[in-house]
């Protein structure tokens, strides 16, 4: 899955052939939250790394787990050296498809998005509604999704397990810009 | 007025009432205290990178070097770190009203993506492009660029 994630990304990168269908941004927010009785949690990253292909559809997401930024010190210790190990799993990757890609607009906006979300060593596919925003010289992509902790291997203490919620969502902007060399 | 057999007897009942007192003290005074310290411990502040030390003080183009040989290994070596690095200004831009320095010795590929802290707005202002300069900061790791948070200008 690891090659296949690479091949994506390399085919996206490498192939100059339609580099004016590529486009990039290395400056993505994804941001999780995470609510329960005792605390709401949120963290944001502003360092995401998504390339995608305008003619085929294909979109390749990497981002540093240790980007994420929290507004408590130790909640952010605690995200990256107890429950994501960021020293063994550094980054989440994304690989999907936008459907229908070409048939988006100024009024037909949204469309499904789909593909394989790999974080903490574990695979899982996520499909869910993005919007799309295009102007001459920028692709916007936002959208959520909710992710089940337990998918990702990812133990909670028992102690803490009234903070941190079963299920946490995932919001995404995504502004990419024509991909230049 | 505590003499006598029953003056006695009421110090005695007063000693009782003074030790269990101080017990009930002690046991309040621990649970502040714990509350206290694990108010603190839970809202310990980030680390402040102008106030630290840099744990590695090297070149852009020898940071992107040792990532581009060895991924693994660079990254276990340099992130969660402060660090402090030496480079040129290849592009100087904002996001969401924060600088954001590119550093860049001549690496077709990769760069030094420095994500600037607030405080850091009106010395970046004064940047140009081309500049050397020493940035720290805390290194999360590398994608297609090594990124850098919370980043501060080093004069």
């Amino acid at each position: 899955m690891k090659g296949f994630y690479f091949a994506v990304l390399c085919s996206l990168l490498v192939t100059g052939l339609r580099a004016q269908d590529k486009y990039i941004t290395k400056e993505g927010y994804v941001s999780f939250f995470s609510h329960s009785i005792v605390e709401d949690i949120k963290a944001d990253n502003d360092q995401v790394l998504s390339i995608m292909d305008t003619s085929s559809g294909e979109i390749a997401i990497q981002l540093l787990m240790r980007s994420f930024m929290f507004e408590k010190a130790l909640m952010q210790e605690h995200f990256n050296e107890n429950y994501v190990e960021s020293y063994k799993y550094p980054k989440a990757t994304f690989s999907g498809e936008i459907m229908n890609l070409g048939e988006i607009d100024d009024q037909n906006t949204e469309t499904e998005i789909v593909g394989v979300l790999k974080l903490h060593g574990e695979e899982k596919e996520i499909s869910t509604i993005v919007n799309i925003q295009k102007t001459s010289n920028e692709i916007v992509l936002t959208g959520d999704f909710k992710v089940d902790v337990a998918d990702f291997n990812i133990k909670i203490p028992s102690i803490v397990a009234n903070n941190i919620a079963k299920t946490i969502k995932v919001s995404f902007k995504l502004h990419h810009k024509p991909y230049s060399q | 007025m505590l003499g006598g057999p029953r003056g006695l007897e009421q110090l005695k009942k007063y000693k009782l009432k003074g030790n269990s007192f101080k017990i009930i003290a002690l046991f309040f005074l621990a649970v502040v205290l714990g509350l206290l310290v694990s108010v603190y411990y839970y809202n310990k502040p980030h680390v402040d990178v102008e106030k630290s030390e840099a744990a590695y003080v090297l070149t852009a183009q020898s940071l992107i070097d040792e990532y581009q040989k060895d991924e693994a290994v660079t990254d276990k070596k340099y992130s969660e770190h402060v660090i402090l690095v030496k480079g040129n200004i290849l592009e100087i831009s904002t996001l969401k009203g924060n600088g954001v320095i590119t550093l860049n010795d001549g690496d077709p590929e990769s760069s030094i993506i420095c994500h600037m802290l607030p405080s850091q707005n009106a010395k970046t202002l004064t940047l140009k492009k081309g500049q050397s300069i020493n940035i720290k900061g805390i290194c999360t790791g590398y994608l297609l660029d090594v990124i850098m948070v919370r980043c501060t200008i080093v004069e």
